[in-house]
């Protein structure tokens, strides 16, 4: 489903991400991990166009963005992995000044131009499903913040995407709400869908994933399936990551 | 009193072309302004330095002298306006600057993640710009905004010097007649505040139905 070759990633001269190797398979769940800094929400910013490649080249399904394309042309190329590609974010980013309902299905009314009705029909069977149907014409403003975030699922989801991706998406979220939050990218996780998750829920990441990539200073320093990475760690960085971890938790 | 009663039809005239000339302003000014403030955000270097030199010139130079230039100096290259054309145009090329640097700052308050959210559901720029970013940074823009409409309301007594009979030209008419200056002066003082405080009655109103989201 994602393929990147050496992609490179700099802000003003600095490297953020260093040739990066990674591949995730239809149906899989990665779940992305490494401490502040470490380039993974950039990476994950890569496979869907919000930040524009130094070097290398990304694949997501059939479609190729490459460092070496023509502005036009890699814009072109991004906007289609974007057709394909559910985002949620650390902030929620919901459209404020639309209710629940219309945050859902604005981009199937803009994007997809599908009939009116037939988007709301699968609107409201997606916040069914995130359990929010009886806040639909709400404003965001009046939800929680878990609900936001539900929220923002159910419109991610609206496209019918083959793939998901999620930036820290319980970051921003009081500890009380993380769980519901988690519930919704669980049962997600059941229903075969390919996702990629930046996450600190150690917890979360070990019960979800099926491959955990470890990430630090740019680079990957580390890859194996959640079992492996919990128990056995191969690398130093990496002992002392879950180490750290574990003492906050 | 008198006077002013038997002459009320003749103000009420001139009332109804100062608001008639306010809103078609504000129409095209609006208009102007969304245009403005998006190609001096999102334009590339030409039309950015364009757009920057147009609301210079505008906020630079006195709203007076554009209405003249634009009525007698155009004439002088065989363009002949109706005073009324020129009121119009004179003033919405006017307003269009002054609120396009309101907009301007409304649009670069909504936050980044705004873009993002619409850019990754796969929206265009154009897309995003009128359903997700123009529609937030407007109610930011309107309270701001509606002080410039009534500057607006008040300034097109400026038109009166090419001849447009709207409030006050209906006055000085009328003294022209009468000999008398107080009472016409008076009333059309008191139509112009009534004219302004009705329209910061609408602004209001239109800012707390588009605020229902807060």
């Amino acid at each position: 489903m994602i393929k990147t070759n050496d992609l490179s990633k700099s802000f003003s001269g600095l490297e953020v991400l260093k040739e990066i190797n990674l591949s995730v398979e239809t149906g899989e769940v990665v779940a992305i991990l490494g401490p502040s800094g470490s380039g993974k929400s950039t990476l994950l910013r890569c496979f869907n166009g919000l930040e524009e490649l130094s070097g290398g080249r990304i694949q997501v399904g059939e479609i190729e963005v490459d460092a070496n394309q023509s502005p036009r042309e890699r814009n072109k190329q991004i906007r289609k992995i974007r057709l394909n590609t559910g985002m949620v974010f650390q902030q929620f980013n919901l459209y404020p000044h639309k209710t629940v309902l219309q945050n859902v299905v604005e981009a199937l009314l803009i994007v997809k131009k599908s009939p009116k009705e037939k988007a709301i029909i699968l609107g409201e069977n997606l916040l069914k499903r995130v359990g929010l149907f009886e806040k639909k014409d709400q404003y965001p403003q009046r939800l929680s913040g878990g609900q936001q975030q539900r929220v923002a699922i159910a419109r991610a989801l609206a496209m019918e995407p083959d793939l998901m991706l999620f930036d820290e998406p319980t970051s921003a979220l009081d500890p009380e709400l993380v769980d519901e939050v988690l519930a919704v990218i669980k049962e997600l996780a059941h229903t075969g869908m390919t996702m990629v998750i930046v996450t600190h829920e150690m917890e979360f990441a070990r019960e979800v994933a099926d491959r955990i990539v470890f990430m630090a200073d740019g680079v990957i320093v580390e890859e194996g399936t959640s079992e492996e990475f919990f128990n056995r760690p191969k690398t130093e960085r990496a002992r002392k990551f879950l180490k750290m971890e574990e003492v906050t938790n | 009193m008198d006077i002013i009663w038997s002459n009320l039809p003749f103000l009420l005239q001139g009332a109804y072309y100062t608001l008639l000339i306010t809103i078609v302003s504000m129409f095209f000014g609006s208009i102007l302004a969304i245009i403005v403030a998006i190609a001096r955000l999102k334009g590339n270097r030409p039309i950015r330095w364009l757009a920057r030199a147009y609301v210079s010139i505008i906020r630079g130079t006195p709203t007076l002298v554009q209405i003249i230039i634009i009525y007698y100096g155009l004439a002088d290259y065989g363009l002949n306006l109706k005073p009324l054309t020129a009121a119009y145009i004179a003033l919405s090329i006017s307003i269009g600057a002054y609120l396009s640097e309101t907009l301007r700052g409304a649009i670069q308050a909504i936050p980044k993640g705004q873009y993002e959210a619409a850019y990754a559901s796969g929206m265009t720029p154009i897309q995003t710009m009128k359903r997700i970013i123009l529609p937030q940074a407007i109610r930011i823009a309107i309270p701001p905004a509606g002080n410039t409409f009534i500057g607006m309301l008040k300034e097109t007594s400026l038109v009166s010097v090419i001849t447009v009979t709207e409030l006050l030209r209906s006055a000085q008419l009328l003294i022209a007649q009468y000999y008398v200056y107080m009472p016409f002066y008076l009333a059309i003082a008191v139509m112009y505040w009534i004219l302004s405080t009705g329209f910061s009655f609408i602004l209001e109103r239109i800012e707390k139905r588009l605020s229902i989201y807060e």
